[in-house]
Order: structure tokens, then C-alpha cells, then sequence
């Protein structure tokens, strides 16, 4: 196999999918960050977002990189709607309900999903795309979309967290929300930001799941295995470590083929996953809330 | 608070056993269960019309034992073990059903066989279950199928794609029941045959990207790749990806990939080197009726698989009759209306075939699907095309021998 082969076919669609995973990431470590729990409705929070986008893309003709803010500000809303309806009233209870509550919501989210759009596959643009190529490099052009944004997305994200007053805020609100409450900042609105970034980010993931493949009902709930692989690995709380724990877990899926059966490579997030937690809980940035 | 909860629990409990008795005094169930969501979504629904259709056309020649109307009562299996056990399970238990049409996809029959049906006594018929592994259930002859084994037809694809001069393929499987048992059958014939198998694994539904098993399959050197997967799930994406980075030229699919989804996403277009097998109709009286009935109920008589899900409720519902309504016997009854002796029915002939059980006369059902004679494992033999994309559909090639 020479070098061009393997970038091409086992290293950039790594990098690719394991931009999709970072974007579902970052949300993951910011909603266990902040609120203290796992949620499991984030992969089909993602369908939804990519599903918002196809009604836009198909509604009003426009591309499926124009129909992205949309759909991110539309899910950011049903993201904070959620919090509101469902899970507010579950703040003081133990997490544990909280988590279960939240698999309810991945469950309720994909049939509405299913009810509105049907549980065909469908794509954003019909037909195929052949890559560029750029001196051997065979590359997509939304391949590269993919990564600009995704880091584009969470550079912006790191500097309202470390620059910004609300910034500020969450974080106050991750290492201490007792005391983030003492001194004056406001936790309700604190949640609901968290909301509004990890719906937006969800979206993202999602779309760009869409644009590189296809829009299916479960593509979601497929992504969510990988993307608790990716913010564990990283180190829960640490959003350049979900970043990186989803990139790595992308390419490993896809290096796995060279060496594993491809069947197992399903498994692979998982054994990630299983052998993090076993040597280093804090993930490879020692997280902040394991 | 707490008596008013337990109020509203049992007015509940209340309705639903009052709905289910006044149900159970007229209705006689049988369960459809289908893919209606997962990797199948795209064929399920015209399955399951087919099968709709049949028990309409018994309400209105009638209805089934004592003048009692027919209800196909539609499960989802999702296409997958866990899903088809739970419709299953539903239906059984609490539908109350005399017989099963279904599950459709081959994981979701033997899950749902083994932990479900085969212990409650429950006839199935399933008309797209297709793994070999359904042939050797010890199922105490329940488990039926109106469609042939896929042993049957990998090896028919094989020995017809080696007949129109491949010799090298490459095959991707998706790794469950269905998948398997193809490219088992498939693999074994074509290298039987002479032919190359120079790329040979499984993958995992639902992933992303695929392009790395594509790139390790492409390392054989072969330039045509066999899908045995769905063309509404994986291997739509397979495809995709397989087409974009041009890992191969050619590309040949099982039944699962004959569907409409891998046009209307990728274009007519783009897939001219690609051919699918499917299970046919073979051409008789019977499948006439069948297509000009299922015509005028508004269905498409050349979907996949609406044949065999027609003939398997027509089936049961005459199984159903002919063992009085009693399902411990609807399995000895199936077999007794379609052994290939009697008096022959066509699809639609519900009010003679009523009145000939009734008579004492024996019946022998010809189905839309082929004579629909079940051989000792409940299976029963096929006949196979191959198609290509023509236009926005499928277009016969040749038949496969």
C-alpha cells in the first residue's frame, strides 16, 4: 500500500468522520461539564438537526451549507425547549433520572423524526460526487467543509469560553455552581446557553454526517457510541480534548480495517471506550468532572 | 393524589379490556410483521399492502370461519432480532394472533421464531426471511416461507455472473443473518465454478464511512463488487462510496439491493454497471390475477417481494379456515392446502376456497409467487432474474438458472 493510499482511503475519511464525532463531542462534555450528566438523546438530537436542514434544503432550494445556521438555530431551540419541558423539573433529583429521562427523549425524538420525514434514506443533493484531486490527494470538497467548520466552530467556541463574560459563566458554573450562584451569576441562563451551543453543535454534527453520507433516522443514535468514546477519551469537560478524542476515535475506526475484520469495526469506539476508563477515567487532557 | 392516579389506571385498564373483548368477539388477527423502520423501510410498505390486500378480499368474499372479518394487525421488527422478538411478542401476546405473516427480514424471523412463536405454537410464514438458517430451525413445523432460501439464489448469481464472463469479484456483506448466509452460498458456488473471489468480508450496519473496508476489499485487484446488503440502508452508502472513489467498475446486489432508494439518491446515471438479482413471479395465471387485483387496490405489482407477502396472508388466512380457527392446527391445515393436490385456488378465490373447505373438498393453493408447495423444512423453491436500471427502475436481464 503506498503512502497516497493510505492518506486517501483510511486517513482523511478518519479525519472526516472524526470531525463529525467532535462536533457531538464538544456538546457532550459541555452538557456533563455543566449539568453532571450523560445525554443520551444527542445522537438523535443530531438526526433532528440534519432532518431541519433537508426541510430547509428542500423547502427554499438552498444549499445544504446555507441551510446549516438554520437548522442549528432551530435545534439549539427544540434543545433548550427540551430542558425546559422535560428535564428542569428533574435538576434536584439524582443524575441517574435525568439520563434515563434522557433516552426517553432519543426514543420520542427519532419517531417524530420518523413520523415527519418517513424512515427512507434520503440526501441532500441526489447524484454523486467524485473528490479532487490535489497533487495525489483525493478530497471532497465538503470533506474539507467538514473539518474548516468543525474547527472553526469550536476555536469560536473556545474563545467565548475563555474571553467572554457568559463564557466565564459556565465555566464558573462547571467547577462550582454553588458558588457560580453566590456570586451573582445567573445558573438558569447559564443552562440555557449550554443548551443553545450543544443543540447547535448537534445540528452541525449531524448535517455534516448528512452531507457526507446519507440522512437516515438512525444515523444519530448510530454516532452516539463514538461520541461518548470521543469526549471520555478526551477527557469529560475538556472541550479541545473532545475535539481530539473524536478525532482519534474516527481515524482508529477506520485504521482498524488494516488490522481487525471490518465487522469489528463497530467495536472499535467501544474498546476505546472500555480501555480509557480502565487506564485513565480522566481521559488523555484529565478532564475536569471524572 | 395517589387514589386519584389509580383511578385514572384502572378506568384505563378498563377501556382497554372492554375494547379487546368486544374485539376478540368478531375479529380474527393475524399478524403482519415487516421492516416498517430500519435498513428495509423503502420495501416494507408495499409488502405489507400485499398482504392487506389478501385479507380484504377475504372480508369481502365473506369474511373467514363464521361469517368473522379477517384484521392484519401490522408489527414493526425494525429488520432487526431485538425488534422482530418484541412485534412478535405483541402480537402473540397480546394481539392474540392465530398466525404470523412475517417477521421480514431473515435476524428478525429466527429471533423471533426461536424466543416467541416456537413456544407459543404461532405459525409463521414469513415472505422475505431468506437465510438458509431458517431451513434447519427445529421449529416442530411452524416456521414457513413463501420465498426460497438464498442458498438458492447465491448460488443461481454466482453461476449466472460467471456465466456473463465475471471472473473476479470482490464481496462486501453486511454481517447478519441475511448477509451471511448469501455470501456463503454465493462464495462457494463461484469458486466451485471456477471464478475468483479476491476481496470476501463482512461489514457492521449504520457506520458512517466505509471507504476503508472498500479500499481493503480493492486490494484484490477485482473490478466488480458484490453487495449482499439493503439499498435503503448500508449499502446505499457502500455504493455511494464505492462509486465516488471509484474502488470498482462493476457492481452486482442481491435481492436486498434491488430497490428504488440507491436510484432516486445516486441517479439512474451512475449506476448503468449495476445489476441486482431478485426473486420473480414466474409467469402463470395466478400471478396475473394477482397483479391486476393489486392494480386496482393501487399497489405496484413489480415491488419486491409483494408476491410472497401476498401469498403468505391468502395462506394463512385459507390455513386459518381450514383448521377452524384453532392455531395449534393452522400448521397441519397449511400444509394441506397447498401439498399440490386438490382442487386448485387462485389468489382472490376466497369464496370458493371457503366453500370447498367446507364441503370437505381438498384445496391446493397456486399462488402469484409459484405453487407455493412447501417441502419438509417449509421452504419452498424459486425462480430468480437478474435486472438492471433502466430508466427511474429495474429491467430484466436474463433469468438465473
Amino acid at each position: 500500500m503506498s503512502i497516497l493510499d493510505f492518506l486517501n482511503f483510511y486517513l482523511i475519511p478518519g479525519v472526516v468522520l472524526g470531525s463529525i464525532y467532535a462536533l457531538g463531542a464538544v456538546g457532550i462534555t459541555l452538557i456533563f461539564a455543566i449539568l453532571r450528566y450523560a445525554h443520551l438523546a444527542h445522537g438523535d438530537l443530531a438526526t433532528l438537526g440534519a432532518f431541519l436542514a433537508f426541510a430547509v434544503v428542500t423547502g427554499f432550494g438552498l444549499s445544504p451549507l446555507a441551510a446549516l445556521p438554520i437548522a442549528m438555530i432551530l435545534t439549539a431551540g427544540v434543545a433548550v425547549g427540551i430542558d425546559k419541558v422535560f428535564y428542569e423539573h428533574l435538576r434536584e433529583r439524582p443524575k441517574i433520572v435525568t439520563v434515563m429521562a434522557s433516552l426517553g427523549i432519543a426514543l420520542m425524538v427519532r419517531s417524530v423524526v420518523q413520523v415527519v420525514w418517513g424512515v427512507d434514506a434520503e440526501s441532500y443533493v441526489r447524484g454523486i460526487v467524485r473528490p479532487e484531486n490535489y497533487f495525489g490527494l483525493r478530497i471532497k470538497d465538503r470533506e474539507i467543509y467538514t473539518v474548516v467548520f468543525m474547527l472553526a466552530l469550536v476555536g469560536g467556541l473556545q474563545l467565548f469560553l475563555a474571553r467572554s463574560k457568559w463564557g466565564k459563566a459556565m465555566r464558573a458554573m462547571s467547577d462550582n455552581p454553588n458558588l457560580a450562584l453566590l456570586s451573582g451569576i445567573d445558573n438558569k441562563k447559564v443552562v440555557i446557553l449550554t443548551w443553545v451551543i450543544a443543540g447547535g453543535l448537534c445540528a452541525a454534527s449531524g448535517v455534516f454526517l448528512g452531507i457526507n453520507t446519507e440522512l437516515k433516522s438512525m444515523m444519530g443514535w448510530h454516532m452516539l457510541l463514538p461520541m461518548f468514546a470521543g469526549a471520555i477519551l478526551g477527557g469529560v469537560g475538556r472541550v479541545e480534548g473532545a475535539v481530539l478524542g473524536g478525532l482519534i476515535v474516527g481515524i482508529a475506526e477506520e485504521l482498524s480495517v488494516l488490522v481487525l475484520p471490518s465487522e469489528y469495526k463497530a467495536a472499535m469506539a467501544f474498546a476505546i471506550l472500555l480501555f480509557m476508563l480502565l487506564v485513565r477515567p480522566t481521559g488523555l487532557l484529565r478532564g475536569k468532572v471524572l | 393524589m395517589k387514589s386519584k392516579i389509580l383511578a385514572i389506571a384502572g378506568g384505563l385498564l378498563a377501556a382497554t379490556a372492554l375494547a379487546s373483548a368486544t374485539a376478540k368477539a368478531a375479529d380474527v388477527k393475524i399478524g403482519l410483521i415487516g421492516g416498517v423502520s430500519g435498513p428495509i423501510a423503502a420495501m416494507a410498505p408495499a409488502m405489507i399492502d400485499a398482504a392487506q390486500l389478501a385479507v380484504q378480499q377475504v372480508n369481502e368474499q365473506g369474511g373467514i370461519l363464521g361469517g368473522d372479518k379477517l384484521v392484519g394487525v401490522v408489527g414493526d421488527s425494525a429488520c432487526n432480532p431485538q425488534g422482530g422478538t418484541d412485534a412478535a411478542t405483541k402480537a402473540v401476546n397480546i394481539e392474540g394472533v392465530v398466525g404470523i405473516v412475517g417477521p421480514h427480514c431473515s435476524g428478525a424471523v429466527l429471533a423471533a421464531a426461536g424466543s416467541v412463536t416456537i413456544p407459543a405454537g404461532i405459525t409463521v410464514i414469513t415472505p422475505s426471511g431468506t437465510s438458509p438458517e431458517i431451513t434447519g430451525l427445529k421449529d416442530n413445523d411452524t416456521v414457513f416461507r413463501t420465498v426460497p432460501s438464498d442458498d438458492y439464489q447465491g448460488r443461481a448469481l454466482a453461476r449466472t455472473l460467471k456465466g456473463m464472463g465475471y471472473d473476479k469479484v470482490a464481496v462486501s456483506y453486511i454481517n447478519n443473518d441475511y448477509g451471511t448466509g448469501l455470501a456463503n452460498a454465493f462464495k462457494s458456488e463461484f469458486e466451485t465454478q471456477g471464478g475468483e473471489i479476491a476481496g470476501y468480508a463482512a461489514h457492521e450496519d449504520g457506520k458512517a464511512s466505509y471507504r476503508s473496508d472498500l479500499a481493503e476489499l480493492a486490494k484484490g485487484g477485482a473490478d466488480t463488487l458484490v453487495i449482499f446488503d439493503y439499498g435503503d440502508g448500508t449499502g446505499l452508502t457502500i455504493l455511494r462510496q464505492a462509486l465516488e472513489n471509484g474502488f470498482f467498475e462493476k457492481f452486482v446486489g442481491g435481492d436486498g439491493m434491488k430497490s428504488e432508494a440507491p436510484i432516486k439518491e445516486l441517479g439512474a446515471e451512475n449506476l448503468s454497471t449495476f445489476v441486482a438479482s431478485s426473486p420473480v413471479g414466474e409467469k402463470s395465471k395466478s400471478l396475473d390475477m394477482f397483479n391486476e387485483a393489486f392494480k386496482a387496490s393501487g399497489g405496484d405489482p413489480s415491488a419486491i417481494f409483494v408476491t410472497t407477502s401476498y401469498d403468505a396472508a391468502f395462506l394463512m388466512a385459507l390455513a386459518i379456515e381450514k383448521a377452524g380457527g384453532d392455531k395449534a392446527g393452522v400448521s397441519a391445515a397449511l400444509r394441506e392446502v397447498s401439498n399440490g393436490e386438490g382442487e386448485p385456488i387462485m389468489p382472490g378465490e376466497w369464496k370458493k376456497a371457503k366453500e370447498l373447505i367446507a364441503a370437505g373438498t381438498a384445496i391446493d393453493y397456486k399462488g402469484a409467487a409459484g405453487d407455493e408447495n412447501f417441502d419438509a423444512n417449509g421452504d419452498v423453491p424459486g425462480t430468480y432474474a437478474l435486472f438492471k436500471v433502466a430508466g427511474d427502475g429495474f429491467e430484466t436481464i436474463t433469468e438465473m438458472k
